[in-house]
């Protein structure tokens, strides 16, 4: 008789891995041998997997067929297998999963549907935050403001692919007519996905824009960010672009 | 504790499903009370604030699938901390949890596992729900799984074992009637005896769903999957349970190819119906 978490243990492996004498010996056989009883938890364990996956990622499910989708999601679960139970956090790793998983390298925007559809699918469930008011900035001097850095909502990714990723979103939706085909060297999507009221909406920024907003995303202050979104266009306007970041309802917080 | 006098009044609730809030918010229908899975309102944004709104108008539960109370190893003091959160945000009627395990190594296996009931199993379990109470400071209701198979060094009846968890614990039990229909099919054993066997006063809560008859090797299995309407069988079994246990608070609960809003409320109707005929006939005369 093993001990609890022996057997626990043994389970787990049976999860993902071939039945296990030591552990058929622990199963009562009768009318139906152990091997057939224990396969009945581990379809259902990779199966709900497979469920909670392509539910997360519809559109990376659409592009592949579900067939290949359930292949792709079985080699996932038994990689990157759920550490905690809260499922709508499960299948973070899942894009870069893709990235690197051969049979699918061909499709090249996969990986990046996929962070698109993780970034829509975080942004659900995202903390919920009251957006800054512009009015608490008044006043500041200007050498202050150069220094400010800013705290974006929770719900808000800042996604670059070289590939039209919003145009294969859009067209790959339940419903959608399949339209003609997508011209793939249309150019990059610069995107930002952000909860809005009970939705998650994203829409393409201008480069400019799109550098401006990474740069303060990841914590740099205003003035390098000014510079950062100057380099990549000379027509850039930080006052047009500070005023639309702060009424656009994105930031949350700022430090001086 | 659960007040059975208050508690009774719930009458029979629904497991509530993503694809049918929009639909609850707008009609509001006529349902006792509503369920939902703990770890699906552990994040923030839209699903919580539309559970706020619901929480307005319907008793609410809270049932956990995740906290793997049969686990040898500790508890996930992570997960059982945001169950608190969740806890003390909505205020529910009943929490409550599974006799399963579901973790091990760092690994969450997304199903309701099976345990040996053996005396280190109970001493594991009466552990974990004696901190859970104590965490999130109310009484647990503890679920019945349905089972594929029995470990050969399982020594105690599931319905014994689970009377023992309630003196050790004071835990109340979720008795799920179709749980029990399926596992006893399953395992070849005798469901109005399990039943019986069960504390009557310390069951608070039913569930009642409907399972898929499969074919495995030639061997009938039953599957819980909660995908079809409750089967006759359940039905009769569920009305054994309101003449040996009271009008106990009663859910729909309905997971896989989720049906229209109307189809869980005429479930519910259902239900309902067995509740009044078993209150006419007196909880005596229908056993």
């Amino acid at each position: 008789m093993p001990a609890l978490r022996e057997l626990q243990a043994a389970f787990l492996r049976a999860m993902f891995g071939p039945d296990e004498p030591e552990l058929l010996e622990t199963i009562v056989g009768d009318a139906l041998p152990p091997a057939a009883r224990l396969q009945i938890y581990r379809h259902h364990v990779l199966t709900s997997l497979t469920e909670v996956l392509q539910t997360t990622f519809p559109v990376v499910c659409r592009l592949v067929d579900e067939r290949f989708f359930r292949y792709a999601a079985d080699a996932y679960i038994r990689q990157y297998p759920p550490e905690a139970p809260c499922l709508f956090e499960y299948g973070a790793h899942f894009p870069a999963f893709l990235a690197a998983f051969p049979p699918c390298r061909h499709l090249e925007y996969l990986a990046d549907v996929a962070r698109l559809e993780w970034a829509m699918h975080t942004a659900v469930h995202a903390e919920v935050h009251m957006p800054l008011d512009p009015a608490e900035l008044g006043g500041l001097a200007p050498h202050d403001v150069a220094q400010l850095t800013f705290e974006f909502d929770p719900s808000v990714t800042l996604l670059d692919s070289p590939w039209p990723i919003d145009q294969i979103w859009r067209v790959n939706q339940a419903g959608e007519e399949m339209h003609a085909p997508i011209d793939l060297s249309a150019g990059e999507g610069a995107l930002e996905i952000r909860r809005w009221e009970d939705d998650v909406v994203f829409r393409r920024l201008d480069p400019a824009i799109y550098t401006f907003r990474t740069t303060l995303a990841a914590g740099h202050p205003l003035a390098m960010a000014a510079e950062a979104a100057l380099a990549a266009c000379q027509e850039f306007d930080c006052t047009a672009a500070l005023h639309e970041l702060l009424t656009d309802g994105v930031i949350i917080g700022f430090t001086l | 504790m659960v007040h059975r006098s208050t508690s009774a009044k719930l009458g029979v609730g629904i497991g509530l499903r993503a694809p049918h809030v929009a639909e609850m918010l707008a009609t509001r229908p006529a349902i006792g009370w509503l369920e939902v899975h703990a770890e699906n309102y552990m994040g923030e944004g839209a699903p919580l604030a539309a559970l706020e709104r619901l929480r307005a108008d319907y008793p609410l539960s809270v049932h956990g699938v995740g906290l793997s109370l049969g686990s040898a190893e500790a508890l996930d003091n992570r997960h059982l901390s945001r169950l608190q959160r969740l806890r003390a945000r909505l205020e529910p009627t009943f929490v409550s949890e599974h006799l399963s395990w579901s973790m091990a190594r760092g690994v969450y296996l997304n199903h309701l596992l099976p345990l040996p009931y053996t005396e280190e199993t109970l001493a594991v379990v009466a552990q974990h729900v004696i901190h859970t109470q104590e965490v999130l400071q109310c009484r647990l209701l503890i679920e019945n799984p349905s089972s594929y198979l029995r470990f050969a060094h399982s020594a105690i009846p599931e319905p014994e074992f689970l009377g023992e968890l309630v003196r050790r614990t004071g835990c109340g039990l979720l008795c799920d009637v179709n749980n029990i229909y399926v596992s006893c099919c399953n395992l070849g054993d005798d469901p109005v005896t399990y039943l019986d066997t069960l504390p009557a006063c310390a069951v608070g809560e039913i569930h009642l769903a409907g399972h898929a008859v499969n074919d495995a090797d030639g061997q009938t299995i039953l599957i819980d999957d909660h995908g079809a309407p409750v089967s006759d069988a359940v039905w009769a079994l569920y009305g054994h349970a309101l003449a040996h246990f009271g009008s106990v608070p009663t859910l729909i609960e309905w997971d896989t190819h989720i049906p229209e809003l109307a189809v869980l409320c005429a479930e519910a109707r259902t239900a309902e119906r067995f509740m009044q005929r078993t209150e006419e006939e007196g909880y005596a005369g229908v056993a």
